[in-house]
């Protein structure tokens, strides 16, 4: 037998692929659709002959019973509402305290000790103030504000998540979402998006749609971390608190943290309605949502993945942050030229935008190299504040963050700096409406492995928050 | 000092606007010109498509035709017709246009490129569907015969396009119109949608609002000279003959009207209620269909009513031992059999 025999036999290339071009022809429909259906009807057979079921298989009736209360029309909302009032308070009382040791340790007692441990190595001064003061100080503040909620929140997040409870929350609140064009599992997201932004532009890998996983993300910066509570509280305390009667102070204020909340939750929906509308119209969108039977937490194994996925995950994007921005804050407080720091320049000509848009020069200075976490924006402010109106006997230096103690002093300060009542409330509104911090720029960057959406998601509530502040700041000075 | 300062401003301000104006490509002379080009080419292109169309559906193509279908002056079709001659495109034999074998290639490219383009907007983009007719009139003069061919392989080398057009292969024939219109079709016989005319648009808009999509079964109930009642997956429709002249249709010999008629859709199950899938509609593609292949919905499947959101939707099934939920209008892509539901 040789070569050309065998030849001779086989046919030859174009005769097979003229075949299969006949064959494809006649196939009618979908081969993918025939491929599945071939799987499926093979798999039942497989298993009608190996598996023996006594009697019907039906869902324990215990997890039917569950979900008849949990996506009850009675039932199912309250009970939602209850479960997450209670897990937010759990986060914000449980916090305080681990917050108040870790700040206590590192900055109280751990500044002072490094300051002086440098000093006495003979370190000069520049070199202690761009460590210590600067990069420690940063990074110190970051994680002793950043760790106890989230070391707190995220367990009680997954232990829910663990046991099947949030699918049954997309289930309930899915045609809500619907009516922006978004997906149900959003509403996981951006609860988690309360918590840390970073870590719910991570969790939105749940949504296996492309067009509603990318509206998650750009929507995920206007649930209210929390980082920026703080910040919500103190302004709305220290400002808003003190126009009504004392007794009731605490409710206008609380009253008023709550409205901007609100707020992002309100512009999730009127954003994610408008993108889905226009710019991301032509992604691809399908809706899927797997109700798992309900499982029993394992709660070690919660914690210990909890606590390392996600808290220490995001801990560890936050200090590499913190770590130049420290140097940065430090820096441009304390590097002159022309007789004037950094700071001062850039506040000197920030300060006639900053103030048309009801804000001021150290706000936006203060967004500007508070970057990388939201939660030292307000010490940036306080130290900026007094280097600006060179307040004696406040503070610790230039470039060197710090918060006091008292509502009344961070007032008397403020008020020195030139805030007034608009100068608060456009805070608050900023605060809520900016760019997000590095952190979660960074996780955006890393999920939709795009720079396009990485700025837009940049730029898009930083237009709105410029767009809100200054219609505030024009209708107010038309009122008053 | 100053008037010589003022001269270099003057210099460099012209260097940079006649940068603007005469840089190779990006400026705004060689854009005007890539765009005259483009224009022209269009122009070229779809005289060809025009003629290549009209010839496989059996019509003649006249200077009257090809200035209605591009939308010009049948002087400037007669000048688009020399133009077309003198490159050897197409001859004028006895005064009948017929397409030389390099303007055939070049009409049946831009066919091919339409209609693959509206596949590929089809399966693997969310753009809704009633722009995609309007998108692939633009990109068919954009994409090179090379780009055609790695699109075609990049979509698996499909044969038809949504609207149920052939895609003609990369040696290939255009393959005519033969199957009949809705209005040839005797009361009581089901048929099966195979083509909706994406021309002229304001027609085929009329007929996509209606929800009709080619793989749908259907059958006409009654018909007179002014009107025809058709019954199509599920929904009674009424239509003008001259709208129906555009829906093409081939019988389906082996069914009868009940048979159709028993069909159901998901949406319509009650709580608890539990049925077999018969299939999924046609209007249903791409990535959605995709998955709720994969999900289980495939025909023969026990499908199960298990719970209602509290806001009305979505539905949670049980399907294949696991529980998913569905949208409404998902749902309503999904056909069961009616006469086979049964409370649990």
């Amino acid at each position: 037998m040789n070569a050309s025999d065998a030849h001779s036999r086989s046919p030859s290339a174009e005769t097979i692929l003229a075949a299969t071009q006949r064959w494809r022809q006649q196939l009618s429909g979908d081969l993918h659709e025939h491929i599945v259906e071939a799987i499926y009807s093979r798999a039942a057979r497989i298993t009608d002959r190996a598996v023996s079921r006594p009697g019907r298989a039906a869902r324990p009736t215990f997890d039917r019973t569950l979900d008849r209360v949990l996506t009850s029309r009675l039932t199912g909302f309250p009970i939602m509402i209850l479960l997450f009032a209670i897990m937010f308070w759990i986060t914000i009382t449980g916090a305080n305290v681990p917050s108040g040791m870790i700040a206590s340790l590192l900055i109280d007692q751990g500044h002072p000790w490094l300051r002086s441990l440098f000093g006495a190595a003979g370190s000069p001064w520049w070199l202690t103030g761009l460590i210590v003061d600067g990069m420690y100080l940063g990074t110190a503040w970051v994680v002793s504000v950043m760790l106890p909620p989230m070391a707190i929140f995220f367990p009680l997040f997954t232990l829910l998540e663990d046991f099947g409870y949030l699918p049954r929350v997309a289930f309930n609140l899915d045609r809500l979402f619907k009516s922006s064009g978004a997906h149900g599992k959003q509403a996981m997201t951006t609860m988690m998006g309360f918590g840390c932004n970073a870590a719910g532009v991570v969790a939105t890998r749940i949504i296996d749609s492309p067009r509603e996983r990318l509206l998650a993300i750009l929507t995920n910066n206007f649930a209210l971390c929390n980082g920026r509570w703080p910040t919500q509280i103190l302004i709305a305390t220290v400002f808003l608190g003190t126009l009504v009667p004392a007794s009731l102070a605490g409710l206008a204020s609380a009253a008023a943290v709550t409205g901007v909340a609100l707020l992002g939750v309100l512009l999730t929906f009127v954003v994610g309605w408008a993108l889905s509308r226009t710019v991301l119209k032509g992604e691809v969108s399908t809706f899927s949502l797997e109700l798992p039977p309900y499982r029993p937490p394992r709660l070690w194994q919660t914690l210990y993945t909890s606590l390392i996925d996600r808290t220490l995950f995001v801990l560890w994007r936050a200090v590499v942050f913190a770590l130049p921005a420290g140097a940065v804050i430090w820096l441009v407080a304390n590097v002159y030229v022309g007789g004037d720091s950094l700071a001062g320049h850039f506040i000197r000509v920030a300060d006639p935008v900053g103030v048309f848009l009801g804000l001021n020069g150290v706000i936006l200075l203060a967004y500007v190299i508070a970057i990388p976490a939201n939660e030292i924006v307000i010490p940036t402010v306080l130290m900026l504040t007094v280097m600006v109106t060179g307040t004696q006997n406040v503070g610790a230096g230039a470039g060197v963050m710090f918060e006091l103690d008292s509502d009344d002093a961070v007032r008397q300060l403020l008020s020195a700096g030139g805030w007034t009542t608009l100068t608060a409330v456009n805070l608050m509104l900023f605060s809520l409406l900016h760019n997000p911090c590095s952190t979660t720029l960074y996780t955006i960057y890393k999920e939709t492995g795009s720079a396009k959406w990485t700025v837009a998601s940049a730029l898009l509530p930083l237009g709105l928050g410029f767009a809100v502040c200054g219609l505030v700041a024009w209708s107010w000075r038309l009122l008053s | 000092m100053k008037a010589g300062m003022n001269t270099a401003y003057t210099i460099v301000a012209g260097l940079v606007a006649s940068a603007v104006a005469f840089w190779p490509r990006r400026g705004i002379l060689a854009r005007w010109r890539q765009a005259q080009e483009l224009a022209r080419r269009t122009r070229r292109e779809d005289a060809l498509k025009h003629i290549l169309k009209s010839e496989a559906s059996g019509r003649v193509a006249t200077l009257q035709s090809i200035a209605g279908a591009l939308q010009i002056t049948t002087g400037n079709a007669a000048g688009l017709l020399e133009e077309l001659a003198a490159h050897d495109l197409l001859t004028f034999e006895g005064g009948r246009l017929r397409l030389r074998p390099t303007g055939r290639e070049m009409g049946l490219h831009v066919v091919r490129a339409h209609r693959l383009w509206e596949s590929y907007l089809a399966e693997q983009t969310g753009v809704a569907e009633d722009e995609w007719h309007y998108r692939a009139e633009k990109q068919e003069h954009l994409l090179s015969p090379a780009q055609t061919l790695e699109l075609a392989a990049r979509l698996g080398h499909p044969t038809r396009d949504p609207h149920g057009d052939a895609i003609p292969g990369a040696d290939g024939t255009l393959e005519g119109e033969q199957d009949q219109s809705l209005n040839g079709v005797e009361p009581e016989t089901p048929v099966l949608i195979t083509h909706l005319e994406d021309e002229p648009e304001t027609v085929y808009r009329q007929l996509m609002a209606l929800g009709l999509r080619p793989g749908m079964r259907a059958f006409v109930i009654e018909r007179s000279t002014t009107r025809i009642r058709f019954w199509a997956d599920g929904n009674e429709h009424v239509l003008a003959p001259v709208l129906a002249e555009n829906v093409s249709v081939k019988p389906l010999p082996e069914f009868r009207p009940a048979d159709l008629v028993e069909e159901e859709y998901l949406s319509g199950l009650k709580l608890g209620e539990r049925t077999r899938v018969v299939g999924l509609s046609r209007a249903c593609r791409g990535p959605e269909r995709r998955r709720l292949l994969d999900l289980g919905f495939v025909p023969g499947t026990l499908v199960e009513v298990d719970m209602v959101s509290p806001a009305g939707d979505p539905t949670a099934y049980r399907v294949r031992g696991s529980v998913v939920a569905l949208r409404r209008e998902q749902a309503n892509l999904i056909r069961v059999n009616s006469g086979d539901a049964e409370s649990t």
